[in-house]
């Protein structure tokens, strides 16, 4: 009957992942054909294959516009529900997200901090496309890194998870509280500067940056892949976890390093994306119907990338000229989802 | 063979810089086999005692020795594969199989991702067949009862395969079908060669199944016996502060003051059993001297002074008025 049981799940688990990864795929290849200008898909193929459509204006326009963004896409989709899944678990809260530690608001903080000093100081805005971005991705991962060190002494100092959750909403607060007061005595451009980072952005990634982001996500991604069992121990409880013979405080480390440095790192690139974090392991959760870890991990790293190349693809606008800022578009789309999903399963009993 | 000793262990909790002692001198030895019904009242440290001789907190003084070895040179990891709990926190997690979470408790024992060997699998299969559970196996944790969800937990920590089980509090919730399903199979459990401690507030249930009582106190030294003689003693009524209200322990029920109507009862054994109980609670006394008599018989069927009753209920409605007549004629 258990080997059954396991036989069972095994090819469940294998049909999952099988079908994810076919989606994903189809995902990744209409979001490097749709666009401003639509791109045959044979030709977007062919240009996989043989590295060229054809045609020079659309080679340019796949390497070094769409490919980048397709693969930021994928990253910010993954790593975002990765490390909303691990921290729904650390506290055993449906509300938490890669976000609850203050990271975002610690980005925030610095890229602020960059745009209306950098504008007093002078030039920030006279900077080349190129030199401000990674301005912007230094001050956001600094801003970030500082947050991660400051989470990661507090957790050592306190024993509670729901303590820490708190410190995490502190600091977000209080980073707020500076940015109003910058943003109170600064000049309408740099307000706008600002409020465009905070829309998030995944066209802005370029190959260079890329080479520093991609390496860190996946890094991220495999760490979290291979920490699953501790997290199936976790929701049990931490006291079941210790009995378990699970040393609660390094995992707990383990956990806020890997969620800090997935969110730090596409905070930094892409601005702060919302919605993904807190929504994608829900839904993974309610679609497949499981809590295994083992199982969730590899499903929300799959099923995150499609749903984050989706909602691009939708605020890309296909035909036309325009686009949307990413986060109306998460959200928009996104939210009516998870309440049509919990409406249909009829409790939240599911996390 | 001993699976669990103390010496001198003290347990508590530190709250800041002061530390709260709830016990200490705590000298027991727990033997392979036995049931241990560990009792006290609310906040005495039957959790506190549970977590500290099982490392989840640090134990204050003294030591404890589990399966020949020292608390303090034992890690996390060797404590898991000596000792498994079943606690009061309830596992959130809704949509986890039943076989899942039996799983679980094979993490001190398997690789680093937890993939499960055939000797896990043979284990799961043991727990799960010996806890009954087999109906429920493909269930989700969410669609369970009370009862069910305590026997997975149950077959979770025998997946630990540990010589030492502690349950905190494993009847609470449950209703009287199951505290005895529960309390049997741990019962099984221990006659298969495991300890068992339980920490209870019911003292029917821990009479029945405990081969001894730990009765902690507040203040005062634990006590360490075989459940008769804490009862002979006046050890338990003490611990449990039952002697305030005329707890009849060999019942196992209230014994009320009973200043009413004196009435006697005859009958089918069963039966007279039933009704005494039923006028006691309404306020008669129970006499064999008494005037009024109230005949059992075999078919669910009572009679007073040649008047048939169908029911208790209707007895007690008949006697009512007799004692309403009897009050107005004093």
């Amino acid at each position: 009957m258990i080997h059954q049981y396991f036989e069972e799940s095994r090819r469940k688990w294998l049909l999952i992942i099988g079908g994810l990864s076919c989606t994903l795929t189809i995902a990744f290849v209409l979001s490097l054909a749709l666009g401003s200008v639509n791109i045959p898909i044979g030709k977007t193929l062919q240009f996989f294959i043989g590295s060229s459509t054809g045609e020079r204006s659309w080679d340019l326009i796949l390497l070094n516009f769409r490919l980048p963004k397709a693969l930021t896409a994928v990253a910010v989709g993954s790593a975002l529900g990765i490390s909303g899944l691990q921290m729904q678990t650390l506290f055993r809260n449906p509300l938490a997200g890669p976000f609850v530690l203050g990271i975002t608001s610690g980005a925030g903080l610095g890229v602020a901090l960059v745009i209306f000093l950098g504008f007093i100081l002078g030039g920030f805005l006279e900077l080349s496309g190129i030199g401000r971005n990674w301005l912007l991705v230094l001050s956001a991962g600094m801003g970030s890194f500082l947050v991660l060190l400051i989470v990661t002494l507090t957790a050592l100092k306190i024993k509670e998870n729901v303590s820490l959750l708190i410190v995490g909403l502190m600091f977000g607060t209080v980073a707020s509280a500076v940015i109003s007061v910058l943003q109170f005595f600064s000049q309408s451009e740099n307000i706008q500067a600002y409020v465009i980072w905070s829309f998030g952005s995944l066209g802005s990634v370029a190959w260079s940056e890329l080479y520093v982001m991609m390496p860190i996500v996946i890094i991220g991604l495999i760490s979290s892949i291979l920490i699953s069992k501790p997290l199936n121990a976790l929701l049990l409880g931490e006291h079941y976890a210790i009995s378990l013979g699970i040393n609660i405080k390094r995992i707990r480390l383990v956990i806020i390093i890997i969620t800090s440095l997935l969110a730090g790192t596409i905070t930094a690139f892409c601005g702060p994306v919302a919605f993904m974090g807190i929504a994608v392991p829900h839904l993974s959760r309610m679609l497949f119907n499981t809590s295994n870890h083992l199982l969730l991990t590899p499903v929300i790293i799959l099923f995150g990338a499609t749903l984050m190349l989706i909602f691009d693809l939708i605020a890309q606008l296909p035909g036309s000229d325009l686009s949307l800022p990413i986060n109306s578009v998460t959200a928009l789309f996104g939210a009516p989802f998870v309440i049509y999903l919990l409406i249909r399963k009829k409790s939240l009993n599911y996390s | 063979m001993k699976t669990l000793e103390t010496k001198s262990l003290a347990i508590g909790y530190s709250t800041g810089r002061s530390t709260k002692t709830l016990q200490k001198e705590l000298n027991v030895t727990l033997h392979s086999g036995e049931v241990i019904a560990l009792m006290g009242q609310n906040g005495v440290g039957k959790t506190t005692f549970i977590k500290s001789i099982s490392k989840l907190i640090p134990v204050l003084d003294g030591d404890a020795i589990i399966g020949g070895k020292s608390l303090f040179s034992l890690t996390s990891q060797e404590v898991s594969q000596k000792v498994s709990l079943v606690l009061t926190d309830k596992p959130q997690v809704g949509n986890m199989s039943v076989i899942e979470l039996v799983a679980i408790g094979r993490h001190p024992y398997s690789g680093a991702l937890g993939f499960l060997k055939e000797k896990d699998k043979q284990v799961i299969e043991w727990a799960i067949n010996k806890t009954n559970i087999n109906y429920i196996a493909n269930h989700k944790i969410g669609e369970l009862s009370d009862g069910q969800l305590q026997k997975v937990l149950i077959a979770r920590a025998l997946t630990q395969e540990t010589d030492l089980i502690i349950l905190d509090e494993p009847v609470a919730h449950l209703d009287l079908n199951n505290k005895i399903e529960v309390m049997l199979l741990l019962k099984e459990i221990a006659q298969s060669g495991k300890s068992i401690l339980i920490s209870t507030h019911d003292l029917q249930i821990s009479l029945q199944i405990a081969d001894r009582l730990w009765l902690f106190n507040f203040n005062e030294p634990m006590v360490n016996g075989v459940p008769e003689d804490l009862i002979i003693n006046g050890a338990i009524s003490k611990t449990l502060s039952l002697d305030h209200h005329d707890y009849d322990l060999r019942h196992g029920r209230l014994s009320l003051q009973i200043t009413g109507i004196p009435i006697k009862v005859q009958g089918e054994e069963t039966i007279t059993f039933w009704m005494e109980q039923a006028l006691r609670r309404s306020g008669f006394a129970v006499d064999t001297n008494a005037n009024i008599l109230v005949q059992c018989h075999n078919n669910h069927h009572f009679s007073i002074a040649g008047k048939d009753y169908e029911s208790i209920q209707e007895v007690l409605q008949a006697l009512d008025t007799l004692a309403s007549h009897h009050l107005s004629t004093l």
